[in-house]
C-alpha cells in the first residue's frame, strides 16, 4: 500500500477508523484507571479519546455557534468540555466516544434509507442500441434523440420511453408501476425506460431520454416528497429552535442552584433533540421510498400524514371501479333493424367525444360493411367507399352536446328515402339520449322498450334510446366490465374500517346494480334524486353530472377524511377537492402525477387498501417515534434530577433512543 | 453566468448537521441559492460561476465533516 491509497482508505472511512481509534483508546483508559498508579496515564489516555472523537464534533460545533445554531454537538462539546474541565476524564471520553459511535451508525443507517430509490436510478441502462443511417449503433442512453429508433433485444433493459413500432414482447414494468405482472406490448404501446424486456424483440420510437422519462421524473418527484415537511416536523424543528437554548438555560440554572457540575453537565447530554428531530423524517422517507417501489407516488409528508387519517374513500365508477372500456353489449332496434338503429346512433354520436359515443362509434365500425343491404339507407351515397374491413360512418350535418343527458343531431339523408316528418330541412333529426333528454324534449317511451331497458339497467349496462323524429326506434345496452381486483379490495378497505361511496353518473338502477356487483353494502332503496339524498355510509351517488362530483366529495369531507380515487385527468377537480386525491393508471400522464395527492402508476386497485394501510402505519410510526422520543428525555431528566443517571449511562440511553427511532422508521420500507 | 449544481451527502448524521451545512455553502462568495435536504442528502446550489467553483463547495461540505459525491 502507498501512501496515495492509505490516505485515500483513510478518508473513505474517516468516520469509521476516529470512532474505533476513540473507543480503543477510552476502553485502555478506562483498565488503566483500575490500577492506581496509572492514574495519571489513565488521565492522559481517555483525554487524549475525548480529542480524537471529539475533534470533529468540536469543529461542527464551533460552526454551529458562528452560524448561531445551537445544535447538538454544541451540546456534547460543551459537556465533553466541562467534564474535562472538572477532573472527569472517564465521563468526558465516554460522552465523547458514545456520541462518535451513535453518529457513526446514524450515518449508516440513514444512507440505507436515502439509497431506498437507488435501486430504482440503477434500472435504466447505460447505453441503447440505435437504428442510425440504416446501421445498428450503440450509443450512450441519454444521447438517443426523440424520434430515434432503439432495438430492444429479449432480456434487456428498455433504455428509453417510447411507443413500440415493431415487434411484440411481454414487458416487466414494475420498476415504474410497481406491477408484477409482465405487461404485453405490441405495435403503438408506450414502453418507459426502465422496464425490463422479456421475450420478444422490440423497435421503440423514442419520446424521452436521459432525465426526460417517466421514470426520472418518478425519482425527482419522489425525492421532492420526501424533502417536503410534513406538518408534525415544522412543529418538531420550530420547537427545537427554543428547545437548544432552553437545555442551555436550565443547565446553567440548575448549577446555580445545586452547584453540581456532573448534573448540569448530564443534562446538556440527555437535552439534546436527537430522537425527536430524527424521528418524523426517517419515518416518511422510508414510506414514501416503499411507496414508490410499489408504483405509488406520494406528494409528500404532509399528504401521507393526512391519508392516515381517512375513514372514507370515494371512488368514481367508470374506469376506476370498472376497466373503462365501454362495449357495447346490446342492439335492439323496435320496429327498425338492428343494424340501422347502431348506424344512426352512430352518425349522431361520431362528433361526440364522450366514452359511450366511442363504444357506440366503435361497434358501428366493427361491423362488416352492409353497404348491399336495404337496412343501411341511412349511408350517404356520396361518403367515401366503404372499406373492406373498417365501416366507415358518415358526419352529421350538426349535432349538440346536452351534457349528462346525449346528443341531438341532424342528418340529411341524400336521395330518396328518408326525409323529415316536418320537411323543413329534409333530414332526420337524430337524438340519443337517457331517459331524463326524452322526457325533456316530450318524447313517449313505449312499454316494451321501458320494460326492456329496465332489464338491462338491472344487470349493470347503461341504455341509452335511439330516437328519430321522435319516434323511439331502438336502444343500444353498454357494459363496463368491473374490474377483477374490485370486490376484494372494497372489502379490504371495509375490513379496516374505512367507508367506501361508489360515484357515477349512471342511473339509479345501473349504479344500483355495479355497486351491488362491487360489494358496495349497506345498499338503500331510494327514488330519484339520489345526489340530494342524505349522506349514507357504505353507499354509492347515482346521476352525478361531472360537477356534482365535487359537491359531493365536498359533502363527504364534513363528517369524515375522505379520500378520492378516479383517473386524475376528467376527476382532477374532485382529486382536488378531497382531503387525499389519489389518480389511477398515472404513468402515461404527468398531469395526473403532478396535481394528485397520491398518484398509482397502474390501472391497479390493489394498491389502494396497500397505500392508505402504509399512510396509517407511517402515522403511528411517528407517533411511536415522537412518544418514544419524549419518554426517554422524561425518564432520563427524572433519574439526572435523582441522581440515578450519569453523564455516561445518560449519553447511552440517548443515542440508543435514537438509533430505536430510526429503526423504527426503518420497518416502513419492508411494510 | 449562473450554474446550479447537485451533491450528494450520504452521510449527515442529524437534521441540524444538514442546516449547518446548508449555512456555510450559503456564505461563500458567488452562491446565490443553496438548498440541503437531510432526508435525501441532496445539495442544490446556485451559484455565479465567474466567481464560485465546485471545488470550494466540495471543500466547505468536507470542512464540515460530509463526505459529497456527484449527483
Amino acid at each position: 500500500m502507498d501512501t496515495q491509497s492509505v490516505k485515500q482508505y483513510y478518508r473513505k472511512h474517516r468516520k469509521a477508523i476516529i470512532v474505533a481509534v476513540s473507543g480503543l483508546l477510552y476502553a485502555s483508559g478506562w483498565t488503566l484507571g483500575y490500577v492506581s498508579a496509572f492514574d495519571t496515564a489513565s488521565a492522559a489516555i481517555l483525554i487524549l479519546a475525548a480529542i480524537v472523537g471529539g475533534y470533529d464534533i468540536a469543529k461542527t460545533a464551533y460552526h454551529e455557534v458562528t452560524s448561531r445554531t445551537l445544535g447538538i454537538k454544541t451540546l456534547v462539546t460543551l459537556a465533553a468540555v466541562g467534564a474535562i474541565a472538572i477532573g472527569s476524564y472517564w465521563e468526558a471520553a465516554a460522552v465523547v466516544f458514545l456520541f462518535a459511535l451513535g453518529s457513526y451508525l446514524e450515518g449508516r443507517t440513514m444512507r440505507k434509507t436515502r439509497n431506498a430509490l437507488e435501486e430504482l436510478l440503477e434500472m435504466t441502462p447505460d447505453t441503447a442500441t440505435v437504428r442510425r443511417d440504416g446501421e445498428q449503433k450503440e450509443v450512450p442512453a441519454r444521447e438517443v434523440e426523440a424520434g430515434e429508433i432503439v432495438i430492444v433485444k429479449p432480456g434487456e433493459k428498455i433504455p428509453v420511453d417510447g411507443d413500440v413500432v415493431e415487434g411484440e414482447s411481454a414487458v416487466n414494468q414494475a420498476p415504474v408501476t410497481g406491477e408484477s405482472a409482465p405487461v404485453h406490448k405490441a405495435d403503438g404501446d408506450e414502453v418507459y425506460a426502465g422496464t425490463i424486456n422479456q421475450e420478444g424483440s422490440l423497435e421503440v420510437r423514442t419520446t424521452g431520454s436521459g432525465t426526460d422519462t417517466t421514470l426520472q421524473r418518478i425519482i425527482q418527484r419522489v425525492e421532492a416528497a420526501q424533502e417536503a415537511q410534513s406538518k408534525t416536523e415544522s412543529i418538531i424543528d420550530r420547537f427545537a429552535k427554543y428547545y437548544t437554548p432552553g437545555v442551555i438555560a436550565l443547565s446553567i440554572g440548575a448549577y446555580a442552584v445545586t452547584q453540581n457540575a456532573i448534573l448540569s453537565l448530564t443534562l446538556l447530554v440527555i437535552g439534546c433533540p436527537g430522537a425527536l428531530v430524527i424521528g418524523p423524517p426517517v419515518s416518511i422517507v422510508s414510506a414514501i421510498g416503499n411507496a414508490a417501489r410499489n408504483g405509488v407516488l406520494m406528494k409528500g409528508g404532509e399528504h401521507l400524514e393526512q391519508a392516515g387519517k381517512i375513514d372514507l374513500v370515494a371512488f368514481d365508477k367508470t374506469g376506476t371501479l370498472t376497466k373503462g372500456e365501454t362495449t357495447v353489449a346490446d342492439v335492439e332496434g323496435f320496429g327498425v333493424a338492428d343494424d340501422e338503429v347502431l348506424e344512426l346512433a352512430a352518425i349522431a354520436e361520431k362528433k361526440s367525444e364522450h366514452h359511450l359515443a366511442d363504444a357506440i362509434v366503435a361497434a358501428a365500425q366493427d361491423r362488416p360493411t352492409a353497404a348491399a343491404d336495404g337496412g343501411t339507407a341511412a349511408v350517404r351515397a356520396d361518403t367515401e367507399p366503404a372499406s373492406t374491413d373498417a365501416h366507415s360512418i358518415p358526419d352529421p350535418d350538426d349535432f349538440d352536446v346536452v351534457a349528462g343527458k346525449g346528443v341531438i343531431a341532424h342528418y340529411e339523408v341524400s336521395g330518396e328515402a328518408g326525409g323529415s316528418s316536418d320537411g323543413s330541412d329534409g333530414g332526420w333529426e337524430i337524438v340519443v339520449g337517457n331517459r331524463k333528454l326524452l322526457d325533456e324534449r316530450g318524447i313517449d317511451i313505449p312499454d316494451e322498450v321501458a320494460e326492456y331497458v329496465r332489464e338491462r339497467e338491472d344487470r349493470g349496462e347503461t341504455v341509452v334510446h335511439i330516437v328519430r323524429d321522435e319516434a323511439v326506434i331502438g336502444t343500444i345496452a353498454m357494459r363496463d366490465e368491473l374490474r377483477e381486483a374490485a370486490p376484494g379490495v372494497i372489502d379490504q378497505l371495509q375490513d379496516a374500517g374505512i367507508e367506501t361511496v361508489m360515484l357515477t353518473g349512471d342511473n339509479e338502477r345501473v349504479a344500483a346494480a355495479v355497486a351491488r356487483e362491487a360489494g358496495f353494502t349497506g345498499l338503500q332503496e331510494r327514488g330519484g334524486e339520489a345526489a340530494t339524498q342524505e349522506v349514507g355510509i357504505d353507499d354509492y351517488r347515482a346521476e352525478l353530472l361531472p360537477e356534482d362530483k365535487q359537491d359531493v366529495v365536498e359533502g363527504l369531507r364534513e363528517d369524515h377524511t375522505a379520500a378520492m380515487v378516479g383517473d386524475g385527468i376528467n376527476d382532477a377537480p374532485s382529486l382536488a377537492t378531497a382531503d387525499v386525491g389519489i389518480a389511477m393508471g398515472a404513468a402515461g400522464t404527468d398531469t395526473a402525477i403532478e396535481t394528485a395527492d397520491m398518484a398509482l402508476m397502474a390501472d391497479d386497485l390493489e394498491r389502494i387498501p396497500y397505500a392508505v394501510k402504509l399512510s396509517k402505519a407511517t402515522r403511528w410510526n411517528i407517533y411511536e417515534n415522537v412518544g418514544l422520543a419524549v419518554l426517554t428525555v422524561t425518564v432520563l431528566l427524572a433519574g439526572v434530577l435523582t441522581s440515578y443517571v450519569t453523564l455516561a449511562l445518560g449519553m447511552l440511553v440517548h443515542e440508543a433512543s435514537v438509533l430505536a427511532v430510526i429503526a423504527n422508521g426503518m420497518r416502513l420500507l419492508r411494510h | 453566468m449562473s450554474e446550479t449544481t447537485q451533491f450528494r451527502v450520504m452521510d449527515f448524521d442529524c437534521p441540524s448537521c444538514a442546516s449547518t451545512v446548508e449555512r456555510a455553502l450559503s456564505k461563500r462568495e458567488g452562491v446565490d441559492e443553496v438548498e440541503v435536504h437531510y432526508s435525501t442528502g441532496r445539495v442544490e446550489i446556485e451559484y455565479d460561476d465567474s466567481v464560485a467553483d465546485l471545488a470550494t463547495f466540495e471543500q466547505t461540505i468536507e470542512n464540515q465533516g460530509y463526505t459529497p459525491q456527484p449527483a
